[in-house]
């Protein structure tokens, strides 16, 4: 009998990894490196992973998508992170953040009308939870939702939002707003081209993920019609602590993703470069840098797709693993990068030897879909009150 | 129109190859598998067949070890609707294969059988071309397009130097060659349906045929080792070079 895959649990995940891997191989490798020099983010190529299936991937069949898991989900981020982590940040925006969290959240009426859409990437979408003055501090967001007959009024600004932008002046197509209302915290889809939306900040200049926009936009008397509204009012701290879990785990893919290359790039290239007769691998130090940084990405993927494989996407409850998760693997690939370059020496530092953008796409992943101490203050909290996970 | 597409597992053009150190055969620990990629291409021709009259069967058909299924299986989820594993654990040549093949299109009927021109393993270059004589059947190899015509399939073939058009009735047989198309990658919906889609399995025994190889590989060298590129100064002394060491030009 075939040993157990923890990577690839069934032959389809193995199948759809095989094809994202050529997709990678063939068509995004290449436009990577241009794409980060010039802060740009590839639409066309974007939409070809429509026709992969890819962007509907954990919405079930008979909505369109693939009906698939988080492990595949895992997967696509692993893979796609692997050769162009911006490139992945706007797949996740999208998929994940928007796709995902609709789908969840929506009735049927708003899955018929807006997943086609968004499933075939005519129109491209984000999720703006982030403001300019609350981001780890969710609640004290600023933005309000007031409602007049049959509309919503909306009035504020988000911040660092990914894919609220496709290039300088073309916001985003459709984005799920979290805002305050009379009963709480609730969301609404907001289409770019709704009355009172604006595209405000251009972001410019990033350490990384260079070839996703990310960009602030502003809401005055946005008029968003009241079927627009997902669940009820003041239902959607749940939505947004839900499909939390599964942004993390996705973004600790694409740390994975992240490392395995570094992994890759230094194990190979110290088995060439020779320095002193010899190459530089037969030295103790490089070996500690590429056995570390092995030995450190094989545990954090190991706990990633446990976590993920018992994901379940319709029911918040798994915070402190998606939390882990995203707190080893995230500084994990930063260390494992820093350490490729220090392996590649002065070839490291420049981009054509990848490691380099790979580096400075790494340090996001601390930062965005929850900060390295937002997850410390949740697992801690949490764990006070369930600590018979540990047995 | 009813399609049957060869299908042989071979290893990933990618993996580096290492020959056994008793020149028996290669290495395979360790080695990744795919799809030929010749037959890729006739998969995806019979796919764009099928799509473009709107209507006929793609059946593909693999011979060898069981995981054999895994190449299949990718097949069907780029589109191909079931598939056929013969099931042979014993080394085959180009013959055996035909004769294989032969049987299942006796038993299949399709009008037209899509083959890789080769295989990138063992590059022979002979199983398509011995299929059409076992069956009597037209063939036309190495083809760059494929046209159907009211009653004749048209075939424009790669040859030294040059493009030759051919055409016959069918049944027959055409192989493929690099430029045909861009194979699709398998989608993920492609991939999810391809879970319900068919694999029947035959045991090679069943198909009472000799499948003796008449031709068995002796042995196997690695290719000799590229001595080490030499640096120039300036186009002139790499024109001087080409000339006087490599005479090349
Ligand atoms: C490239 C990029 C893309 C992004 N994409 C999106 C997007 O698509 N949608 C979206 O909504 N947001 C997005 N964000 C925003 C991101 O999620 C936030 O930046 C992040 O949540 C942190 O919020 P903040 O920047 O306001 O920092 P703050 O919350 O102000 O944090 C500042 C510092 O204080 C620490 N801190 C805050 N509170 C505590 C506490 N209670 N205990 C201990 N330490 C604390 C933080 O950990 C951090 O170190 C993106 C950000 C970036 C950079």
């Amino acid at each position: 009998m075939p040993v157990f895959d923890l990577f690839n649990p069934s032959e389809e995940h193995a199948m759809l990894r095989r094809t994202v891997r050529e997709f990678v191989r063939d068509q995004v490798e290449p436009q990577a490196l241009v794409h980060d020099q010039q802060e740009r983010f590839n639409l066309p190529l974007f939409r070809q992973l429509a026709s992969l299936g890819l962007f509907g991937i954990t919405v079930p069949l008979e909505y369109g998508g693939a009906g698939m898991d988080a492990v595949a989900a895992v997967i696509v981020h692993e893979e796609l992170s692997a050769s162009d982590p911006g490139f992945c940040l706007a797949y996740l925006a999208h998929s994940m953040l928007f796709v995902n969290n609709f789908y969840r959240n929506a009735n049927d009426e708003q899955r018929r009308r807006y997943l086609p859409k968004v499933i075939s990437g005519d129109w491209i979408g984000g999720m703006c939870m982030t403001e300019p003055s609350a981001g780890t501090d969710v609640l004290g967001m600023k933005t309000f939702a007031v409602r007049r007959g049959d509309y919503y009024y909306l009035n504020g600004r988000k911040m660092f939002i990914t894919n609220g932008a496709l290039d300088d002046t073309t916001p985003g197509d459709i984005f799920l707003v979290y805002a305050k209302t009379e009963k709480g915290i609730s969301s609404f889809v907001v289409e770019s081209r709704f009355p009172g939306f604006s595209l405000g900040q251009r972001l410019h200049h990033k350490t990384g993920m260079r070839a996703s926009m990310t960009a602030e936009l502003v809401f005055e008397d946005c008029a968003v019609p009241v079927e627009n509204r997902l669940g009820e009012e003041g239902e959607s701290l749940l939505h947004m602590m839900r499909n939390l879990e599964i942004e993390r785990v996705t973004i600790a893919a694409m740390a994975t993703g992240i490392a395995g290359r570094c992994v890759e790039i230094m194990t190979r290239y110290a088995s060439e470069r020779t320095a002193y007769g010899q190459p530089i691998n037969s030295f103790g130090q490089i070996q500690r840098y590429i056995a570390d940084s092995y030995a450190q990405y094989m545990a954090a993927r190991t706990y990633l797709y446990h976590t993920a494989s018992k994901l379940d996407l319709d029911r918040p409850g798994q915070r402190i693993d998606s939390d882990g998760v995203k707190l080893v693997a995230t500084t994990m690939a930063k260390q494992v990068a820093d350490n490729a370059m220090q392996v590649l020496g002065g070839y490291g530092y420049f981009g054509e030897y990848v490691v380099e953008r790979l580096w400075r796409d790494a340090k996001l992943l601390e930062i965005g879909g929850g900060t390295l101490e937002a997850h410390q203050k949740n697992i801690t909290k949490d764990l006070t009150r369930r600590l018979d996970v540990i047995r | 129109m009813k399609i049957l597409v060869t299908v042989k597992r071979v290893p990933d053009p990618e993996t580096t190859i290492r020959v056994k150190p008793d020149g028996s055969g290669i290495v395979t620990d360790n080695i990744k598998y795919v799809i030929n990629p010749f037959d890729e291409i006739a998969i995806e021709e019979a796919l764009r067949i099928k799509e473009k009259q709107g209507q006929g069967e793609v059946v593909l058909v693999s011979i060898g070890a069981k995981v054999a299924s895994e190449q299949l299986r990718t097949g069907l989820a780029m589109g191909a609707d079931r598939a056929i594993l013969v099931l042979c654990d014993q080394e085959l040549d180009s013959l055996g294969v035909a004769r294989i093949l032969a049987k299942i299109v006796e038993k299949e009927a399709p009008d037209l059988v899509l083959m890789g021109k080769q295989a990138i393993d063992d590059d022979a270059n002979q199983a398509g071309q011995m299929l059409a004589a076992l069956l009597n059947w037209p063939q036309a190899t190495f083809a760059s397009k494929v046209e159907f015509m009211d009653n004749y399939v048209q075939v424009v073939r790669e040859v030294d130097g040059g493009l030759e058009t051919v055409r016959f009735p069918l049944p027959g047989i055409i192989t493929t060659d690099l430029r045909l198309n861009e194979p699709r990658y398998a989608s993920l919906p492609g991939i999810m349906k391809a879970r319900k889609k068919e694999i029947r399995e035959i045991a090679v025994a069943e198909l009472g045929i000799d499948t003796t190889p008449l031709l068995t590989v002796h042995k196997m060298d690695p290719p000799a080792k590229k001595a080490a590129g030499k640096k120039v100064e300036s186009v002139q002394e790499l024109v001087h070079l080409l000339h006087t060491e490599a005479k090349v030009i």
